[in-house]
């Protein structure tokens, strides 16, 4: 074993994200060919002939020295041999090995250079696509999911790009160079020299056969056991609570035994491959040696041949091994890079109209004639909804969950297309407008208070680019962030840690309505969370939300009916369509499923002149 | 040195003798490839230079049978080295994983999830490796570097020095060269870690990048942290790349270096042959690459070492709650479930073992049987630490808890928490399917109770409508079912366990006030006389129970009814306020003339 395949079975081991695929559709080559354009395509050729030229010249230096040293070799079984000439072949030796070492360095060098830039170009190309596309796309897999395909998929791709590709070009050069000069050596010892190369290609391929699933067997077991562990151990207050620590013991055991039953496995035939191997090669040298001793002996050839000859047999069973052990992280790669062109070659759900047009504020005049939505054909979210809101206004939408609050709202910033009707903002159709002139205009402040990993600041400024300090300052006070922000470590310099983590809900909160008011949006969408916080934070909130939202058309669900209730109108949604649309006291009047939902709240415990309702509903 | 890592490996009973034997067959492989190598000086000496066919083919049979030895012995300790490492991978997964299931609340405070599945896989991972390439290589070097001197010596001693010279170079390049790929990949692994937090945070935030249009933006993030990353990706893999290279080309310069030193002594006459020095030759292309893997697997000890003492951190923690020795199981149809806090006082304990300032103060409550007792608060006022001072997730710091006038500390936890019941805010199901989650807690149970337990907590309905029912599957987490559905699942799972005190940790937060008010009323029916705790954040879900106990920083500081309270407790008076809205005047009338 080189230590070269040492290294790579390390890296194999050590990084559990290393999956190996064993599938093998018959696409395999082009994915490896345009995996490779990114490496060396286009703007890269000359840069990969040059390093391919470099590493001619290394080799042959390296395919010289066993050459030149069965001439040292000739010189000291000469009976006449001297010193100088001796020298003479020394000398040239060494020349070839420097040459070889500098060259091989510089090669490299450029090979190492080109994988890390073409994997960088892969990684880029693949973010700046995933940014065009919708959301349509994000749905269709939880975001772990899809981040962890992603993290494997280029994973696999860079141990390609940085581990395989220049030892395969390299070992495939020596080969053809060993081959050659051995040829015109002595075709004889060549022949010789061969015979145990069909059994270590035989038997490392036995041995990849084998243990490329297993190991591929082994990641499953791992993935279900480390799956298992994650859940019971996130789930340990569930577990501790009920007392059935004995189950998960039980069933942690069973997934570690099959691990190790197939772990061993996969290790052992792989391992098998070094003893092999290297009894092989010694064979293979025996092998020449004798043959060679017994042609010298006869006269045919001399002593330095034979001697020569055994530094090439090793010359060429390494690079052949080493060609097989890569096998598998090429076909790794392909299965990678298959994922990762698949995202690459997705196109976006919500484009904007070649003829789109810049949206032009006037007020903020919203009207919704006959929309129907749908996330999957067939199965309608949103039915029949027309409704008008003048500039201004401000709209409080409730409802049961499941009633299609969310999904309205986000039809109103264009993240999804509709099915039919039309939605117009200020007499221009959504369809007909850029995405980008639109989201500029309309606010949204979250459920999910998503902030970035970055300081308080930064993460105001992301609402507009080139937004200053001052007016995100401003923003914080507005929205009544500025007290708490300067009590933080750094005050506005302090990084949030992942997720927001070190702020509470409700400052996280805070932070993301100054955030909104940083964009200066002219429309406000706002999806209200309220758990978690205590009423004095909930006071500052609904008063930022409230300065926040004043004077512009706006849109809010609620999920507490009081925090609407002073709403110019309320949209009562129920199974996708708009059951109720007015006031909140006129909808009190009404007794419908709007006076149903206020009281249920109150349990019986509602305050003296509101009567029962008769209305129920169920949640999904 | 190394201690920990050791440790590991006395998990296994016998591990010793089994040591030795791998060790052994090292050694005799080792021995065995440097006899080839030795053996070519008989084959050039004897056979080639006396002409002697005989000889040359004798001592053939001899190298192949050296040969094959090699590789078998070899194979053998390829063998111990999965054995070893395997085994122990799995003997850490499975004590781990079971010293991990004896710990407490406070323990999982102090190690959080995450870091113990670090511990169960990367660090097991890095084990692993260790104990592999030690087993495998950490003597295969000195054993073969200690026969090719004591060789040299006796055969060969003018050339001893070109020995030494090729030693020390392919050890003084590795201990450079290897240091830099491992600080190289470590960096590259930290790059690549920001990179992909980059790409996480932007796919998870894809709504708010959206909403500011912000992609070209993120695009040009992700770009800087791309870029960032293939700095050190480069000198890792340039370095990586030019090793085997760099090997091969100290082998032939080596072997040249030989050829130079022993061929003038060959020519003069000075007594070294022909068939010397090309055996001394050999051993060049021999010894370079055990040597280049001896100072691999040095890091990989590091690693291993200070990967089993991070496991070791977790697995010598002590559990924060344990059972008395002479705690006694109390006898089930007695329990009335009439719990009373007696002067409780609660702290957190730090890492350090030092106390946090109190969460709990001086609380005494007595709730009970059958009552149904509301918790009110703001974040932090410590309404969870209070109910989970019951079933001893934490034990109390001060003061005592009875159940019944037993100490809850004097019931062993088996017991104690088939009375008391719990559903927690984050309702978490198991992968499975409904049944085995329904009855987690009490897998003997009745169809029948589950039934019913699903009713009380209004999810029969829904269970009912998938297709499969009760065998219907259960993702990771629950992870396919809605989070008011998860929440009622949660409260089925506690109610099958028909305990005499129930405890609901902000669990129908995610209920419309509607559904909660049903489940609400449906448990009293399930159990008769059932004791239940609703802990809240929303006034309507307590707003209509027997009691409610209002808390503010640690202290209870209002106690009563809906009516009572709204009479007496200004903080009461607030929450309603903000939550239900003025409702206090919220006559109809009063709002329309406005």
């Amino acid at each position: 074993m080189t230590t070269a395949t040492l290294e790579k079975k390390s890296s194999d081991s050590v990084n559990e994200k290393s999956v190996k695929y064993i599938d093998k559709p018959d696409d395999t080559f082009p994915i490896i060919g345009r995996l490779f354009d990114y490496m060396a395509g286009e703007d890269e050729r000359s840069k990969f002939i040059l390093a391919l030229i470099v590493r001619v010249i290394a080799l042959i230096g390296l395919v010289a020295i066993p050459f030149l040293t069965g001439q040292a070799i000739n010189v000291l079984s000469d009976p006449n041999g001297t010193t100088a000439e001796l020298q003479r072949w020394v000398i040239i030796a060494v020349i070839a090995a420097v040459v070889y070492l500098v060259m091989s360095f510089f090669a490299e060098r450029l090979f190492a250079d080109m994988a890390t830039r073409g994997l960088q170009k892969l990684q880029t190309r693949l973010f700046s696509h995933m940014q065009t596309l919708s959301l349509t796309f994000f749905d269709r897999q939880p975001i772990g999911e899809l981040m962890s395909r992603i993290t494997n998929d280029t994973e696999v791709v860079s141990l390609f790009y940085e581990q395989a590709v220049s030892p395969i070009i390299r070992a495939s050069i020596q080969i053809l160079l060993t081959f050659l000069v051995m040829l015109i050596i002595d075709w004889r010892l060549t022949i010789v020299a061969l015979l145990v190369v069909p059994v270590i290609l035989i038997l490392t391929n036995v041995i990849e056969r084998v243990s490329t699933p297993a190991f591929a067997k082994m990641q499953e077991e791992l993935g279900s056991l480390s799956g298992f562990q994650e859940e019971s151990l996130s789930g340990h207050k569930v577990i501790i609570s009920k007392r059935q620590q004995d189950w998960a013991d039980g069933k942690n055991d069973a997934l570690a035994d099959s691990l190790h039953e197939v772990g061993s496995k996969a290790f052992f035939n792989s391992l098998l491959q070094y003893p092999l191997t290297q009894a092989l090669s010694l064979i293979q040298i025996v092998l020449v040696m004798v043959v060679g001793a017994l042609m010298v002996v006869g006269g045919e050839t001399d002593l330095g041949t034979v001697i020569a000859f055994a530094g090439y047999a090793a010359l060429l069973t390494k690079p052949l091994s080493e060609i097989a052990n890569l096998t598998s992280t090429t076909l790794n790669a392909a299965a990678g890079g298959r994922r990762v062109f698949t995202i690459i070659d997705e196109k976006p759900t919500v484009k904007d109209a070649p003829d789109a047009s810049e949206f032009e504020f006037k007020g903020g005049h919203i009207q919704c004639v006959d929309v129907d939505f749908s996330y999957v054909p067939g199965r309608k979210i949103l039915r029949h909804n027309t409704f008008d809101v003048a500039a201004g206004e401000s709209i409080g939408i409730c409802g049961p969950t499941g009633a299609g609050k969310s999904t309205l709202i986000n039809l109103l910033t264009r993240y999804y297309d509709i099915d039919s009707g039309t939605i117009l903002i200020d007499g221009q159709d959504l369809s007909k407008l850029t995405q980008e002139s639109l989201r500029k205009q309309v606010g949204v402040v979250l459920q999910e208070a998503f902030l970035f990993t970055d300081t308080v600041m930064n993460n105001l400024k992301y609402a507009r680019a080139g937004a200053t300090d001052e007016e995100c300052i401003d923003a914080a006070k507005e929205a009544n962030a500025h007290e708490f922000i300067l009590n933080l470590p750094q005050g506005y310099d302090t990084m949030l840690t992942e997720r927001g983590a070190n702020l509470s809900q409700g400052q996280r909160q805070m932070i993301t309505i100054a955030r909104a008011m940083v964009a200066q949006p002219k429309i406000m969408i706002l999806d209200e969370a309220t758990s978690n916080v205590d009423t004095r934070t909930e006071k500052l909130i609904q008063e930022g939300l409230r300065k926040l939202m004043e004077g512009k058309t706006s849109f809010s669900i609620a999920h507490r009916l009081a925090t609407i209730r002073d709403s110019a109108k309320i949209m009562v949604l129920n199974g996708g369509e708009i059951v109720e649309y007015a006031s909140h006291d006129e909808l009190m009047a009404m007794k419908g499923f709007y006076y149903a939902l206020y009281m249920s709240q109150f349990k019986g415990k509602a305050p003296a002149g509101l009567d029962e309702a008769d209305v129920d509903f169920v949640s999904t | 040195m190394f201690k920990s890592l050791l440790r590991t490996m006395g998990m296994y009973k016998q591990f010793r003798a089994r040591l030795v034997v791998s060790q052994v067959l090292v050694l005799i492989s080792a021995t065995a490839i440097i006899g080839v190598a030795s053996l070519n000086q008989r084959l050039i000496n004897e056979g080639i230079e006396a002409g002697d066919v005989e000889a040359i083919l004798s001592t053939g049979m001899w190298m192949l049978l050296l040969a094959v030895i090699s590789g078998v012995c070899l194979a053998g300790t390829a063998y111990f080295a999965v054995f070893f490492s395997q085994g122990t991978g799995y003997y850490v997964r499975s004590y781990l994983y079971r010293r991990i299931q004896t710990f407490s609340f406070g323990n999982f405070d102090r190690f959080r999830t995450g870091d113990m599945l670090v511990r169960l896989n990367a660090d097991v991972v890095n084990i692993q490796n260790a104990l592999l390439y030690m087993t495998l290589l950490l003597l295969y070097a000195p054993f073969m570097l200690l026969i090719t001197y004591v060789l040299t010596i006796i055969n060969t001693p003018s050339l001893l020095l070109v020995l030494v010279i090729v030693t020390v170079v392919v050890l003084g390049v590795m201990a450079l060269l290897i240091p830099q790929v491992f600080r190289a990949y470590d960096e590259r692994q930290q790059r690549l870690d920001d990179m992909n937090n980059t790409m996480q945070e932007n796919l998870a935030g894809v709504r708010v990048v959206k909403a500011f249009v912000r992609e070209d933006y993120e695009v040009e993030r992700f770009d800087q942290r791309a870029d960032a990353l293939r700095k050190p990706a480069y000198t890792a893999a340039v370095r990586v790349a030019f090793l085997a290279p760099m090997l091969t080309g100290i082998t032939q310069l080596g072997i040249v270096l030989s050829l130079w030193v022993g061929g003038q002594q060959v020519l003069s006459g000075s007594g070294l042959n022909v068939g010397e020095l090309v055996t001394f030759t050999q051993y060049m292309s021999l010894i370079v690459a055990p040597l280049a893997m001896l100072a691999i697997v040095f890091p990989f000890m590091l690693r291993g070492d200070a990967s089993a003492s991070r496991i070791f951190e977790v697995y010598d923690d002590i559990p924060t709650v344990q059972d008395r020795e002479d705690a006694q199981p109390p006898e089930a149809e007695t329990v009335g479930g009439q719990v009373v806090f007696d002067n409780v006082s609660f702290a957190f304990r730090r890492p350090d073992g030092e106390l946090d300032p109190p969460v709990l103060k001086n609380i005494n409550l007595t709730i009970e049987p059958g009552e149904q007792m509301g918790f009110l608060g703001a974040t932090g006022a410590g309404k969870s630490a209070l109910v989970n001072l019951i079933p001893r997730f934490y034990d109390v710091t001060e003061g005592s808890i009875t159940i019944d006038g037993v100490d809850v500390r004097d019931v062993p936890q088996d017991n104690l928490r088939q009375i008391v019941g719990i559903a927690l805010q984050e309702a978490v199901l198991f992968q499975g399917d409904l049944r085995f989650n329904l009855k987690f807690g009490a897998p003997e149970t009745e169809d029948d109770v589950m039934f019913d337990a699903a009713k009380a907590a209004d999810s029969y309905g829904f269970v009912t409508n998938i297709p499969q029912k009760w065998e219907a599957p259960v993702a990771q987490r629950g992870a396919n079912f809605s989070g008011g559905q998860r929440q009622r699942l949660s409260i089925t799972r506690a109610l099958t366990t028909q305990p005499k005190v129930l405890i609901l940790d902000d669990s129908t937060s995610a209920l419309d006030a509607s559904t909660e008010g049903r489940v609400q009323e449906a448990i009293p029916d399930f159990t008769d006389n059932i004791t239940t705790l609703y802990v809240a954040q929303r006034i309507s879900a307590v707003i209509d129970l027997d009691k409610i106990v209002l808390l503010e920083n640690g202290e209870i500081v209002a106690m009563g009814n809906h009516e009572e309270l709204l009479e007496s407790s200004p903080l009461y008076q607030e929450i309603y306020e903000s939550q239900l809205g003025s409702g206090i005047t919220a006559g109809l009338d009063v709002e329309v003339e406005k």
